[in-house]
């Protein structure tokens, strides 16, 4: 019985994507919006490209969030504000010292890392393990802390990083934008260093097996608060590079953080949570169709949190697991 | 009679859930070098001593003492770190790694890499299960999860290894295998074994010394044979004749 019910929200679910997929396709003919000619393909190609391109960043700071749920069970509220803090720090670097976007990850990761630790250890330690309701309610008020202390020192004006902003001619008529691409390379890399890291290195094997069964670990001779700490530095660092990432294509200001958190969490739901593969797979998704419901349905840029909200709260309702998550019990 | 060491000194040890007193100043000391069983009626007690040697449950209050040091409050890494390693009546492995990183994942951050690997590589030959070294951890038997678990409690080569019902589950050949190997452990290595089990014959003709809880109170400890004729012990199992 149960595995026919799995079987059928699987095929619920994919039914689900393919619907989502279609309603921009479908508004856009209403609409007349859709051109059947080259130019229209080509333009659509290229949208399509800076979609996976922007998934990537999107699906790097998604994974802090699904690594710190998978390994403490914690919803983590903060996380897009931390990515908006990467973006202030990026662009603190860029202006006041001059010092190259990309460049610039070599120092605030490691100030990310030990930002993570911090909260970590002060903040979440105690908690950990707890009612979810507790690390819940300590992370948004730090996101609000965030939030407002950047706001008392930035004000809520929007800044932006002028970076590599001409486009890379693919063919006569499809371009993608060169900050997208050297974004997408970025996140890529950190990406699969994390993954190699986790699958590799035995710190990363250590914050697998605390993951999998945090009172074996223990058993095992595995300090798990260490592995605590280590895991939200690391996420902190992964939400600081997708700031950094982000700052250089779009602008920010303190309250963007909420809507990446917001992304973010679509993200895990529909890969799976606490899935690494699950949460790149669904980055890109989601970037994709975000994209799509700009591109063709009028006003759509204004349209694109709806993509977010819909795919968390629908994903939630067909299929609690995603594509990747481990089976509720 | 000569005095033997002394491995681990218990005393007086409570753990009360609620009302319920799982473990209630129980006393006993668990000779140095030797393989010692724990037997007790169903809810005795004798998990719930085992998760307090190992720090996995806190102590309301009592001592036990290793190595002249009073291990109760200190994590489960930090006992285990000290020497005492242990496995679980119902198996604890990581499904979702495979045989060599279960392994792996119980060596120390400060064994260097390749002895971890080294080691893993003989514990796995010494139960036999090099074989199945890329298997994950969820599609092995019953019986090989336990053999893992138990290699896996090996990792660190261990002073004292707490074995919690290493029979049950397991059929004939593997758990004579298993058997052999904590001879082995204890004859050729010294080490000092503390099982809990329900299989009398594993008990009565493996333990040089048996000691029995019954409401979380040692009611005897004594040699096998003479345990299966003590009175109280016997009371404990079928009441009053």
């Amino acid at each position: 019985m149960q595995e026919r019910a799995e079987i059928r929200s699987k095929y619920w679910l994919a039914l689900f994507l393919v619907a989502a997929y279609t309603v921009p396709f479908a508004v856009g003919i209403y609409t007349e919006n859709v051109f059947f000619d080259l130019q229209w393909l080509a333009d659509l190609t290229t949208v399509i490209l800076n979609g996976i391109m922007q998934g990537g960043v999107y699906a790097m700071f998604a994974v802090g969030l699904t690594l710190i749920f998978g390994v403490m069970r914690i919803i983590n509220v903060a996380h897009g504000e931390l990515v908006m803090l990467g973006a202030y720090l990026t662009w603190m670097f860029f202006f006041y010292v001059g010092i190259d976007p990309l460049l610039a990850l070599f120092i605030t990761l490691p100030i990310a890392f030990c930002i993570g630790l911090l909260i970590q250890k002060l903040l979440l330690n105690a908690v950990v393990g707890g009612p979810e309701l507790t690390p819940l309610l300590i992370t948004f008020g730090l996101g609000l802390t965030i939030i407002h202390i950047v706001e008392a020192i930035f004000t809520t004006d929007y800044r932006t990083i002028p970076y590599a902003p001409d486009a890379l001619q693919l063919t006569e008529t499809i371009a993608v934008s060169k900050s997208k691409i050297i974004s997408f390379v970025m996140a890529a890399f950190i990406s699969l260093s994390v993954f190699f890291f986790l699958k590799v290195h035995r710190i990363g094997k250590a914050i697998r097996a605390t993951a999998q069964n945090a009172d074996v670990a223990m058993v095992c001779g595995i300090n798990i608060f260490h592995i605590y700490m280590i895991t939200s530095g690391l996420a902190a660092a992964l939400a600081v590079a997708g700031g950094a990432l982000v700052s250089i294509q779009f602008g920010f200001n303190p309250e963007t953080g909420v809507l990446y958190t917001l992304q973010a969490f679509a993200i895990i739901v529909l890969g799976g949570r606490g899935h690494y593969i699950g949460a790149l797979i669904g980055g890109v998704m989601l970037a994709v169709i975000e994209s799509l419901i700009s591109f063709m349905i009028p006003n759509g840029t204004a349209m694109v949190e709806i993509a977010s909200y819909g795919m968390m709260v629908f994903v939630l309702l067909i299929r609690p697991r995603g594509l990747m998550g481990p089976k509720e019990n | 009679m000569a005095e033997t060491e002394i491995a681990l000194d218990i005393q007086n040890l409570k753990k009360y859930f609620g009302g319920i007193k799982a473990v209630d100043g129980c006393t006993f000391q668990v000779p140095k070098g030797q393989i010692s069983g724990l037997i007790g009626p169903n809810g005795s007690g004798k998990t719930t001593t085992f998760n307090l040697l190992t720090g996995v449950l806190d102590a309301d209050s009592g001592e036990v003492l290793y190595n002249g040091e009073n291990i109760v409050g200190l994590k489960p890494y930090e006992v285990f770190n000290r020497g005492i390693s242990r496995t679980f009546q119902i198996t604890r492995i990581y499904r979702e790694m495979t045989v060599f990183e279960n392994m792996l994942s119980a060596s120390s951050m400060k064994m260097p890499v390749r002895e971890a690997r080294e080691r893993a590589e003989q514990l796995m030959e010494f139960v036999t299960l090099t074989k199945l070294r890329g298997e994950y951890g969820g599609n092995l038997s019953y019986g090989q999860q336990k053999l893992l678990e138990f290699a896996r409690a090996l990792m660190t080569d261990p002073e004292l290894i707490l074995l919690d019902e290493p029979a049950a589950g397991v059929n004939r050949t593997l758990l004579n295998n298993l058997l052999d190997h904590i001879h082995h452990l204890q004859e050729d290595q010294g080490k000092t074994i503390l099982i809990v089990e329900h299989d009398m014959n594993v008990i009565m003709n493996h333990c040089e010394k048996v000691f029995v809880l019954d409401y979380g109170v040692k009611i005897a400890e004594g040699l096998p044979e003479d345990i299966q004729k003590n009175e109280d012990v016997i009371e404990a199992y079928f009441g009053h004749r």
